[in-house]
């Protein structure tokens, strides 16, 4: 069949399926904007028919052509091509909302360009940490394999009611997981092309989350099976996923969450049962630390950058005061504790012995919190609205 | 992760606490550069200390810089602002848990790594002045585990 009666021969595309009302929004959104790209067109179009070449890409004025980045010892970080003078400055507000890489030449397009409205975490105190480059090297050299690098087949069988509390603890971590790959993933296509690192970061996160629920997913199954989710830690999660901007979820998400969670982890390599799931949480531990640590200093950085430093304090201060009671539900959520206090007393009969570690991981875990806002100029203590020795005391 | 395989067991003891112990594991660590890049960089200085190690039962410390794959310095220090964070126990502790190492040939009891005695801050201690670079105890965990771990390659000798 030759190509020409093949493509006559072809029937149109079904109709039913696409949404009438977002296809037109498209083609009328294209219509807007069709002119100057035909124009472009038009002109490249003409050009080729003429038989010429425009070969303008290779004019470096306004480049920073020449000057090569050199590897260090550990290969070609973002740090050393970001010494290479036009390629580092990191804007305090990005004006440039296209997909022009930072260190082209491309102001001379603007006008020829689309801009992206999605762009709209434009100021560097939104999103920018002064760590942020060096845990995206760390990020990408620790990745792990969920499938390859932890000894499944060493997994051994637990007494029952052991097997069943690891496994609705990882119910409920998998439950976690999740909010922590979506809330980057909500942000992620906001940050324009200028916080590239933060962007490249924030995708390692993603991945790391991806990796958690499915280590946690797989160590359940392999176990016995999932078990419960927890509604009232759903709450928590959905306060997360909808905090109003970017910095107050990073803060609640990174700095107070996945502070909370990197205890829990500790806590779960502290009670696993076999070498497996030490290895588990060993490697999940790891990789939470560094979201904690780009929490704190994205916190800082925002705070260090406002330009009404004690009304971004104020405004902060309220969010916190909603978003501490995260701490407070995962404590008091029977799906996690009871199953946390299983495995920290050693069986169910043991689960009383348990809780008063909980107590302990309690006080633990709101010190650490403490600590890690203070360390980003955030000061809670004397407004911190979860109690400071665990609500339900040591017995 | 497989325990690491330790070929070259030697006969002859390193004392514990020492530098020249840590500096045998630094080398170890350096030869198994394979096991250190499959894992990821480590970048940090940790201080490890024995408090009834020193002389007269006072403590010892000693300084391990970590820089990408290796250990690149061993040095006895007391400065503990230097390092990013301090893991300190008793030589009963350490011992116990080097023991431990041991026996099982490269890889722990379970209620002897690193995390274990110290998450509830006894009867391993890990501190810091500064909470960023105590959270690098936790991003290099599986590196420092396994820096221990690699302890089984030669034998301990503990003072009486």
């Amino acid at each position: 069949m030759s190509t020409a009666s093949r493509v006559e021969s072809l029937q149109p595309l079904p109709a039913a399926g696409l949404n009438d009302e977002q296809v037109a929004g498209y083609e009328a959104r294209f219509k807007e904007h069709a002119n100057k790209w035909a124009e472009i067109l038009q002109r490249n179009g003409d050009r080729m028919k003429k038989g010429e070449y425009s070969l303008h890409w290779m004019n470096t004025d306004g480049a920073a052509w020449g000057r090569r980045a050199k590897p260090s010892s550990r290969g070609l970080t973002y740090t050393d091509i970001n010494n290479v003078p036009g390629y580092g400055t990191i804007p305090e507000r990005a004006t440039n909302l296209t997909f022009a890489p930072r260190g082209a030449v491309r102001d001379r397009y603007a006008d020829e360009m689309p801009v992206v409205d999605d762009y709209t975490l434009v100021d560097r105190g939104e999103s920018w940490a002064d760590n942020v480059i060096t845990l995206y090297e760390e990020a990408k050299a620790r990745q792990w394999n969920a499938t390859r690098d932890i000894p499944w087949s060493e997994l051994e069988r637990l007494p029952e009611d052991l097997e069943k509390a690891t496994c609705q603890l990882c119910t409920f971590l998998t439950e976690v997981e999740f909010v922590a790959g979506d809330f980057p993933a909500k942000w992620l296509y906001k940050i324009p092309q200028d916080f590239l690192e933060v962007k490249s970061f924030i995708v390692t996160q993603m991945m790391d989350e991806a990796r958690h629920q499915e280590v946690f997913r797989k160590r359940a199954i392999a176990g016995g099976g999932l078990l419960h989710a927890s509604p009232g830690f759903e709450w928590a999660l959905k306060a997360i996923y909808d905090s109003p901007t970017h910095t107050m979820g990073t803060f609640l998400l990174n700095l107070l969450g996945e502070g909370l969670v990197l205890s829990m982890f500790r806590s779960g390599e502290m009670i696993a049962k076999t070498h497996v799931d030490k290895e588990i949480f060993r490697r999940c531990l790891q990789d939470e630390a560094r979201h904690v640590s780009y929490g704190v200093l994205e916190l800082k950085n925002y705070l260090d950058n406002a330009p009404n430093r004690p009304a971004a304090l104020e405004e902060m201060h309220r969010f916190a005061d909603v978003g501490e009671q995260v701490i407070l539900t995962s404590f008091t959520e029977a799906a996690l504790v009871e199953p946390m206090a299983i495995l920290l007393g050693g069986g169910l009969d043991k689960i009383d012995q348990g809780m008063e570690g909980q107590a302990h991981l309690w006080k633990m875990s709101v010190e650490e919190y403490l600590q890690r806002c203070e360390r980003a100029g955030f000061d809670r203590r004397a407004r911190c609205t979860i109690p400071l020795d665990s609500p339900w005391g040591q017995n | 992760m497989e325990p690491q395989v330790h070929s070259n067991r030697a006969v002859e003891g390193v004392a514990f606490p020492s530098r020249e112990w840590f500096e045998r594991l630094a080398r170890l660590m350096n030869e198994n550069r394979a096991l250190h890049e499959h894992l990821g960089f480590i970048d940090c200085v940790a201080q490890f200390t024995v408090l009834d190690g020193g002389l007269r039962g006072q403590p010892w410390s000693v300084q391990v810089t970590y820089e990408e794959f290796e250990a690149v310095d061993v040095r006895e220090a007391d400065d503990s602002a230097r390092a990013d964070f301090t893991a300190e126990a008793t030589l009963a502790t350490w011992r116990e848990m080097l023991e431990s190492i041991a026996r099982g040939h490269g890889r722990p009891d379970l209620t002897q790594t690193l995390n274990y005695l110290s998450h509830t801050g006894t009867p391993l201690r890990v501190w810091s002045n500064d909470p960023l670079r105590k959270d690098l105890f936790f991003r290099y965990n599986q590196s420092l585990q396994e820096f221990v771990n690699a302890s089984a390659a030669f034998r301990t000798t503990f003072p009486e």
